[in-house]
């Protein structure tokens, strides 16, 4: 089973996924927070940080995932009120007007939660929202292998 | 008459030595046979008698036994997924059963023959002398051996580089440059061998497709219905894809039969043999690669390399 260990999130990836934990260089000044992204199709070097344009290209049986960490200004917002990573989700917290990208036939869920006062949420894409009783114990098999642990004293997570 | 016999005397005496030390040398190699199982002269190593319960005549054959810890296997098929950090220093996990093909690069910072793939995998005009769907990752030595930065300077825009030392070990990377074909969907290598550009890579991965599946003979017939099958297979993946279902998605499928030259009444749409069915093009010569459809390659073997 390959593991994924970077900025305080560690995935297990369960067989046939693949991701990356990355952060991206900061800009202007500007503050950048860890973003994971788990895919099981090849995920291109270049892919936006909620999947972009690639997300149009999955296969019915694909799925996309991102774990996106906000700023700790977000701590304490009623957004994030929830408190613990998702490791649990049904095929009904998916819709197919829950997407970033309208694609015809995909099905998304978006949960924001406070996992060890880090302010996170959730992204996920189905390839096929009529596919989701199938693919969403995929789906929790990867959430059952993720674990964010509490930000480093220095403050770099 | 006294000093030739003492002449004699320590003629014989040198000769016994040789003789002595001859022995023992015979002895040796006796000894040294005896523990690797081979038992020469051994009556449990003689012939086996024939069916009359006659030994035939001549000397007793040797009977090797292997005893010794056993040689070497040979390289090994299994693939793994490519598990390291980015250059940048980002975990980064690429799984080899995303992609129906994964061509994966072994490349160091520093060989020179590496330095003519570095910068071919860099350019968009020569990537494409590689089979569209095969996906293209760099696996360099992780940074205990490579230095980020050198690598970082030198990683093609848009092609993932995954610096792990764990993988070079997976799949017994004898040097750099490298090349390892993984087939995604039946999770084995097809081919692997060192290159010296992109273009003598494509050759060899257009060979193992050639070998994989050879022409069909004249007049076989096979061969155009397991293309239109192969066809068949990548309109449904296609209409799937689209979302499409009901008559329009009979109405696409069949625009995209009619565009690959596959009228009504075709015969290859009725096959006549399950082979017709399954006999299926390799992955990446098919119109839509990422189709579910069963790949056609053979099973991986030394020809295969």
């Amino acid at each position: 089973m390959a593991t994924l260990d970077a900025y305080g999130i560690e995935a297990r990836l369960p067989s046939g996924f693949e991701g990356r934990i990355y952060r991206r260089v900061p800009v202007g000044g500007a503050q950048t927070y860890p973003v994971a992204q788990f895919t099981t199709f090849a995920l291109p070097a270049d892919t936006a940080d909620f999947g972009g344009a690639y997300v149009d290209q999955m296969r019915p049986t694909d799925i996309f995932a991102v774990l996106f960490e906000f700023g700790p200004d977000s701590l304490g917002k009623a957004l994030f009120a929830r408190v613990g990573l998702p490791t649990r989700l049904t095929p009904a917290d998916f819709s197919p007007y829950t997407l970033r990208r309208g694609t015809k036939g995909q099905g998304g869920a978006q949960v924001f939660f406070t996992q060890s006062r880090r302010p996170f949420t959730l992204y996920v894409v189905l390839g096929s929202y009529s596919q989701r009783l199938v693919l969403v114990p995929r789906v929790n098999d990867l959430l059952a292998g993720l674990t964010v642990r509490a930000p480093s004293p220095a403050g770099v997570p | 008459m006294v000093a030739v016999v003492v002449a004699l005397a320590l003629v014989v005496a040198l000769l016994g030595v040789l003789v002595a030390g001859l022995l023992r040398s015979h002895a040796d190699i006796i000894r040294a046979l005896h523990s690797l199982g081979v038992g020469v002269g051994d009556p449990a190593g003689s012939a086996a008698p024939d069916h009359a319960g006659h030994r035939p005549p001549g000397p007793a054959p040797v009977d090797v036994r292997l005893s010794g810890p056993p040689l070497p296997a040979e390289r090994s098929t299994a693939v793994h997924d490519l598990e390291g950090v980015t250059p940048a220093g980002d975990a980064i996990v690429v799984s080899t059963s995303s992609s129906p093909l994964t061509l994966v690069a072994f490349l160091s910072s520093g060989c020179v023959s590496c330095a003519p793939l570095w910068d071919d995998l860099g350019d968009p005009d020569r990537r494409r002398l590689l089979p569209a769907q095969a996906r293209v990752v760099v696996v360099t030595k992780g940074p205990e051996w490579e230095s980020p930065g050198a690598i970082a300077a030198k990683a093609p825009e848009g092609v993932p580089v995954v610096m792990s030392t764990a993988s070079w070990s997976a799949y017994e990377v004898p040097g750099s440059p490298y090349f390892v074909l993984v087939d995604g969907r039946r999770r084995a290598r097809v081919g692997e061998g060192a290159g010296r550009g992109l273009a003598e890579i494509a050759d060899l991965i257009a060979q193992a497709a050639a070998d994989a599946h050879p022409p069909a003979p004249a007049g076989d017939p096979s061969g155009a219905t397991a293309a239109g099958a192969a066809t068949a297979a990548a309109t449904q993946s296609q209409a799937t894809a689209l979302g499409l279902n009901g008559a329009e998605r009979e109405a696409h499928n069949d625009a995209v039969l009619r565009g690959a030259g596959i009228l009504p009444g075709d015969p290859s749409l009725y096959p006549r043999r399950l082979e017709d069915v399954f006999a299926s093009t390799a992955p990446w010569n098919q119109p839509d690669g990422r189709d579910d459809s069963a790949s056609g390659l053979s099973a991986p073997g030394p020809a295969d390399r």
